[in-house]
């Protein structure tokens, strides 16, 4: 456990170097703040914290190799393929093809992942996904309340107020869930509930931004193109439901997995 | 008594003592099946934890509540929506009545009597604030007219939690009363509803007189009570309903061995998504934090999950909720009005947006 006043900190200076490094010098300035410790000494609070800001901000940094690697009981630092096609998170980062070259996507050998790190590796994904769908949401919030049409404020028409709403309720449904992801089925349906978050939010606040959400000036277009990759990783929302309906069909029965 | 040994032993006590239901399924079956599980949890003390002392209980921490809801649920020994009622009852008396008033609450834990909540009117559902059901003063009496809609057993109560406007226009003119069923001038009138249960009445008053030492809490204070019901409602009848839920599509997945996957895992998804979220309001509430707006995202969850959940059957039962005359049907259509009780979705995302997201005024 870290303590509330240590977390703080922490945040904010792992906040400051997400916002100013570029993303071959953020892998190391992680290292230097404590990525590798704390991963080792509190690994559900150093995920879901790291993970969080960097969906947040928009950085990028190649860590959830470290996150498999450390549920595989294997060295720091290295890559791991996260698919059969081989691809992986590059280190170090070069811009790749794609929708989005900032993740720096490679291709390695492929070594099918064991279900601890699948499970780690989606939960990870899962909090980089609420991050990012909660700047998006924040972004469309700034433009509905700024922008005036009709001489008053987008955001008091309902029918944007209620999209906004709506991507509010998703992404804190999949935080929730998230919060209990530790095994592989709690897992799946943590990221299976952040991507469905994150496309909701994509939807949404796509269209409060309306005209300036699809320029290439506007930030918006990040996080889209950030949210599309992240949801597809390690089982897409649509991918994974459907497993988890097959994980039910087989057993025969829902079962209740978080309990009071 | 914390949390994992009162389920242990509840559920060693329920498996001892077979409460199951022995009825047609009809309302007045269900009501007594109701009383006879409350009787029965009640005697055992399972009734009375979480509920304060001075109320009949032997106090403890209010999950309890959910928790024993959660078993009565996975046992299906109750109708859920019937079972959970005293949730948004018992908590006004203790918290507002008077020691008199606080004295009928071991009735209604003991299943002895029938409750109603006197609130929405034909002129004021969603817009509560604007109800026009008058209370005049007259001597050590106040005297009701009006009319109310949508009093959930309103035929078959002993007394309701009643608001009426005591002052002028708006929040402030409204005060509440506990009023007897049997007083004269009250005229009920069960409303056919499209799935077939009439378990809602009208509830017509016509010069009803309540004594004086019945108002809850003080004049004007009776939008304040109905406010307070909130807390309660989303966090141990939600949690009720949540695992009433689980065990529908339990029944789903015993019915339709060939259901489509992605669809069972869309709504398995969704029963997750409101569970692990009300998980979270039931510990904050067990903590003692103030419940509010952000309770808006668990019922807009709730009622998402459970059209989802009935919407999937009606997928993978084929003709079950269009010829048959099963309980599908029945549930199916009173799922249509998830998005409608307890604060529509549209009030819920208005006070989301506002509230939440700080969007300002429409």
């Amino acid at each position: 456990m870290i303590d509330a006043s240590d977390l703080a900190l922490l945040s904010s200076g792992l906040r400051s170097a997400m916002e100013t490094e570029a993303p071959d010098g953020l892998d190391a300035a992680l290292v230097e703040l404590g990525w590798h410790d704390l991963l080792e000494e509190a690994p559900d609070e150093a995920v879901a914290l790291v993970f969080g800001l960097l969906g947040e901000t928009g950085a990028h940094a190649p860590v959830l190799n470290d996150v498999l690697l450390h549920s595989m009981k294997r060295p720091l630092g290295g890559v791991v393929a996260l698919a059969e096609s081989g691809l992986a998170f590059g280190r170090p980062c070069v811009a790749s093809d794609g929708l989005d070259p900032a993740l720096g996507l490679c291709r390695v050998e492929w070594e099918p992942l064991g279900a601890e790190a699948l499970a780690a590796g989606r939960r990870a994904l899962g909090f980089q996904l609420v991050g990012a769908a909660r700047a998006a949401l924040e972004l469309a919030r700034e433009h509905a309340l700024a922008r005036t049409q009709f001489g008053r404020p987008v955001a008091s028409f309902q029918a944007v107020r209620h999209r906004l709403a709506e991507t509010l309720v998703a992404l804190e449904a999949a935080e929730a869930a998230l919060g209990h992801a530790s095994d592989p089925m709690t897992a799946k349906l943590g990221k299976a509930l952040a991507g469905r978050a994150g496309l909701t939010a994509s939807r949404h606040c796509q269209q409060v931004l309306a005209g300036i959400g699809f320029t290439a000036e506007h930030r918006f277009h990040r996080f889209a193109r950030r949210i599309l990759i992240l949801d597809d990783l390690l089982g897409s929302a649509s991918a994974l439901t459907a497993e988890i309906g097959g994980d039910l069909r087989a057993a025969g029965r829902a079962p209740r997995l978080v309990d009071l | 008594m914390r949390v994992d040994e009162f389920r242990t032993g509840l559920r060693a006590w329920l498996d001892e003592h077979d409460l199951r239901p022995v009825h047609d399924g009809g309302l007045d079956g269900e009501l007594a099946q109701l009383s006879r599980v409350r009787r029965a949890l009640f005697e055992a003390g399972w009734m009375r934890r979480g509920w304060p002392e001075h109320a009949g209980g032997l106090g403890g921490p209010v999950i309890l509540r959910a928790v024993l809801g959660e078993e009565v649920m996975a046992r299906n020994l109750a109708d859920p929506g019937l079972y959970t009622l005293i949730e948004v009852l018992a908590p006004t008396l203790i918290r507002y009545g008077s020691p008199d008033a606080v004295a009928f609450v071991p009735t209604l834990l003991a299943g002895e009597e029938t409750w109603c909540q006197g609130f929405s009117e034909p002129g004021a559902g969603s817009d509560l604030a604007a109800l026009s059901t008058r209370a005049v003063r007259d001597g050590d009496a106040w005297v009701i007219e009006g009319q109310k809609v949508w009093t959930s057993l309103a035929q078959f109560a002993e007394r309701c939690v009643l608001l009426a406007r005591t002052g002028g226009p708006g929040h402030r003119g409204i005060s509440a009363f506990l009023m007897d069923m049997d007083s004269p001038g009250i005229t009920v009138r069960p409303i056919k509803t499209m799935h077939g249960r009439d378990e809602f009445a009208e509830v017509f008053l016509d010069g009803v007189r309540v004594p004086a030492a019945r108002m809850l809490g003080a004049e004007g204070q009776g939008w304040e009570i109905a406010m307070s019901i909130l807390p309660d409602e989303r966090s141990s009848c939600f949690w009720q309903r949540i695992t009433y839920l689980y065990t529908r599509l339990d029944r789903l997945l015993a019915e339709a061995p060939a259901a489509s996957e992605r669809q069972i895992g869309e709504a398995y998804l969704d029963l997750h998504a409101v569970r692990s979220r009300s998980r979270l309001t039931q510990h904050r509430r067990d903590r003692g934090e103030t419940l509010g707006a952000e309770t808006s995202i668990d019922k807009v969850l709730l009622a998402t999950a459970e059209q989802c959940l009935y919407d999937t059957a009606r997928e993978a039962l084929p003709g079950v909720v269009e010829y048959g005359s099963s309980s599908w049907q029945e549930e199916y259509l009173y799922s249509r009005a998830a998005t409608i009780y307890g604060g529509t979705a549209e009030i819920q995302r208005n006070i989301i947006a506002k509230r939440l997201l700080s969007l300002g005024d429409e």
